[in-house]
């Protein structure tokens, strides 16, 4: 009896190209994600959820609501396109 | 006469008379007017027309270009009126800058900067490429309309600016943006008045649609004023009305029917469809937007008074009755845009192709919604107000499912021929649509329930306000949230397309097929993709062939 070992080689494959549909998967990965952690708030009344001033308490009194979380990942955003804008004009 | 005719009156007579002036000229005059507009239009600028580029397409890019820019604010804006209707202090440490984040104030903000900021200057935008394209001539001054492009932001600033605080040093802010904007504008056509003025053949039906839109912008602002209409509500809803038909509607469609044929490669399918559209838009009332004209008292300021007026029987039956056959010019766009992109079984081009996503959806949608408006608007014009509740949700919804698709995805569209180069990554202009249009159907239609939840409460005079309706409106901010990240991931595509997208080879550069005659048969292909580039069967098919015989020195 003798064994096709060609067949039972452990080849890993992966593609080179990025299929296409990965990055969608991610972006409503993150976007579900938020919106579950507002309905933390409905499955457990009474706590508020961590925001900016809990976990760097230096911010204590400003960025005290959940709203600052968008409003930074808009700037991250604002400021990678004047970032790429600024770069590609340079780097001629 | 009642309020709603004697001005819908004057505005017929009026771009009846001005389009009779466009087609016709000014007699003797028009060499002089020629003349002294483009004079104004170039030398007149100064030193200023040196800060910016004349090359072609310059002035389409930098409109369009700003216009997805202010796209990112404008939903930024919505997403915190959002945010704040649920959670009024979540932006209370900024009063230590001496600013009080308001909840109506940026939703107000918002639409200012989506629909002047973004929808205008797309809309504009494209049509600095589009007019020129089907007169057959060139832009007169690509100059002019780049320089133009900052003026008007810069006026859309103002107005963002004066929703927060309207009076500033005694001098109210909305009416000076609007005044801005109004020169910037009157720059935009008389250089569109110039192009056409230049034509070298008849301008297809959907150049006169983002023509008409543009004219009739300052004259429903002079008819308004003269007829008095800006004095009372009655009139101001009627003004806000007619420039959501006339401007917005005729210039959106005018420039989504072009790019839904040159985004899928297929000739526009009827011209009576596009006629039916334009005369529809400036003869009907459109029922998208609000139920007030509040918008219309702010930027008309001092001109505008505040009187409220309730709308006479007259006023109601006439009103109704041009709602209800704004039905045939919306009816009339959808369909002309959906089998014009699926075409006469000649679809070849991919419908992932940046711009396809989003005239699709638009064109889908807009029945319904307008369905949806019509209901509302009637229910507030006879004076019921039982569903004045949802007239928000469903104005936001016609802004953003509506207005934005069709003029962002007529721009992503225009995008390689403006650039010379495609948009960084086709995954990513998807992926933008993807959560543009997931987080604007989601956030809204969730935010739509809690309003009916809310308008359910109100009925049964229930005093505490609903904790499930805080909560939904809560889920709807968030999800409305994906739409800022689209505006972002679209922004960033264009950015970098332009420096590093992929250039445009000459096989691949797409034209409007609205009047092919002649097709250059350069190398072997399908009966399939002639007819798809717009040919038909009167289309004229020339061989161009290549010959290898071996060159000699040109003979002088």
């Amino acid at each position: 009896m003798s064994i096709n070992t060609t067949d039972s080689v452990d080849v890993f494959l992966q593609g080179e190209k990025e299929p296409s549909g990965s990055w969608v998967f991610i972006v409503v990965g993150v976007v579900f994600s938020l919106s579950f952690l507002v309905l933390y708030s409905i499955l457990y009344p009474g706590q508020d959820l961590p925001v900016i001033s809990d976990l760097v308490p230096v911010f204590s009194g400003v960025f005290d609501s959940g709203i600052w979380f968008f409003i930074l990942g808009t700037m991250i955003g604002i400021f990678a396109i004047l970032g790429r804008l600024l770069l590609e004009a340079t780097s001629e | 006469m009642d309020t709603v005719l004697t001005t819908m009156f004057y505005f017929w007579i009026s771009l009846f008379l001005v389009y009779f002036l466009v087609q016709r000229g000014l007699w003797i005059f028009s060499d002089v007017a020629k003349g002294t507009v483009h004079f104004m239009l170039e030398k007149a600028l100064g030193p200023g027309a040196d800060l910016v580029e004349g090359r072609s397409g310059s002035g389409a890019r930098s409109w369009i270009l700003q216009g997805t820019f202010w796209l990112i604010l404008a939903s930024m804006f919505t997403f915190t009126s959002m945010w704040l209707s649920h959670d009024p202090n979540a932006l209370h440490s900024l009063a230590s800058w001496g600013y009080t984040a308001n909840a109506d104030e940026l939703a107000s903000a918002g639409v200012y900067a989506a629909l002047y900021g973004s929808v205008s200057m797309l809309v504009i935008g494209s049509g600095f490429h589009i007019i020129p394209k089907l007169a057959g001539t060139e832009l007169a001054s690509e100059t002019n309309a780049n320089l133009v492009s900052f003026v008007w932001t810069i006026s859309v600033l103002v107005v963002v600016v004066g929703t927060q605080n309207n009076t500033i040093l005694g001098i109210e802010i909305i009416p000076l943006g609007t005044a801005i904007n109004f020169v910037a504008l009157l720059a935009v056509i008389l250089n569109q008045l110039l192009t056409v003025s230049n034509r070298t053949r008849s301008l297809a039906l959907p150049g006169w649609l983002i023509l008409v839109g543009l004219l009739s912008n300052p004259i429903i602002s002079g008819i308004s004023i003269i007829s008095g209409a800006v004095d009372d509500s009655v009139g101001q809803w009627l003004s806000y009305h007619l420039f959501g038909g006339a401007f917005f509607f005729a210039g959106v469609t005018g420039v989504a029917l072009y790019a839904s044929s040159v985004a899928s490669g297929n000739p526009l399918w009827s011209k009576s469809l596009v006629a039916a559209t334009l005369f529809g838009s400036i003869l009907t009332i459109n029922p998208f937007g609000d139920t007030h004209g509040q918008m219309v008292m702010e930027v008309f300021g001092p001109l505008a008074g505040n009187m409220v007026v309730e709308f006479s029987n007259q006023d109601m039956l006439v009103a109704s009755f041009l709602m209800a056959l704004a039905f045939i010019p919306v009816l009339a766009f959808a369909s002309n845009m959906l089998v014009t992109m699926r075409g006469s079984d000649a679809f070849i081009d991919s419908p992932d192709y940046p711009g396809n996503a989003e005239l699709n959806l638009g064109a889908w949608l807009i029945v319904p919604i307008a369905l949806g408006s019509l209901f509302v608007q009637t229910d507030t014009v006879s004076g019921t107000n039982e569903l004045v509740g949802i007239a928000d949700s469903l104005s936001m919804m016609s802004l953003w499912l509506i207005l934005i698709p069709l003029s962002l995805g007529a721009a992503l569209s225009l995008y390689p021929e403006l650039t010379g180069r495609h948009l960084f990554s086709n995954n990513r202009a998807r992926t933008a649509f993807l959560m543009m249009t997931g987080g604007a159907i989601s956030g809204l239609f969730i935010t739509m329930i809690a309003d009916f939840m809310d308008m359910a409460l109100v009925e049964m005079m229930v005093e505490d306000p609903s904790s499930l309706s805080e909560e939904l409106r809560k889920i709807g901010s968030v999800m409305f949230y994906g739409v800022v990240i689209g505006a972002i991931l679209h922004s960033l595509n264009m950015v970098t397309g332009i420096f590093r997208g992929k250039i445009i080879s000459a096989e691949s550069v797409k034209s409007s097929s609205i009047s092919v005659e002649s097709y250059s048969l350069v190398s072997p292909t399908t009966v399939r993709k002639i007819l798809a580039s717009g040919a038909n069967l009167d289309t004229e098919v020339i061989p161009t062939s290549e010959n290898d015989e071996k060159g000699s020195a040109t003979k002088l």
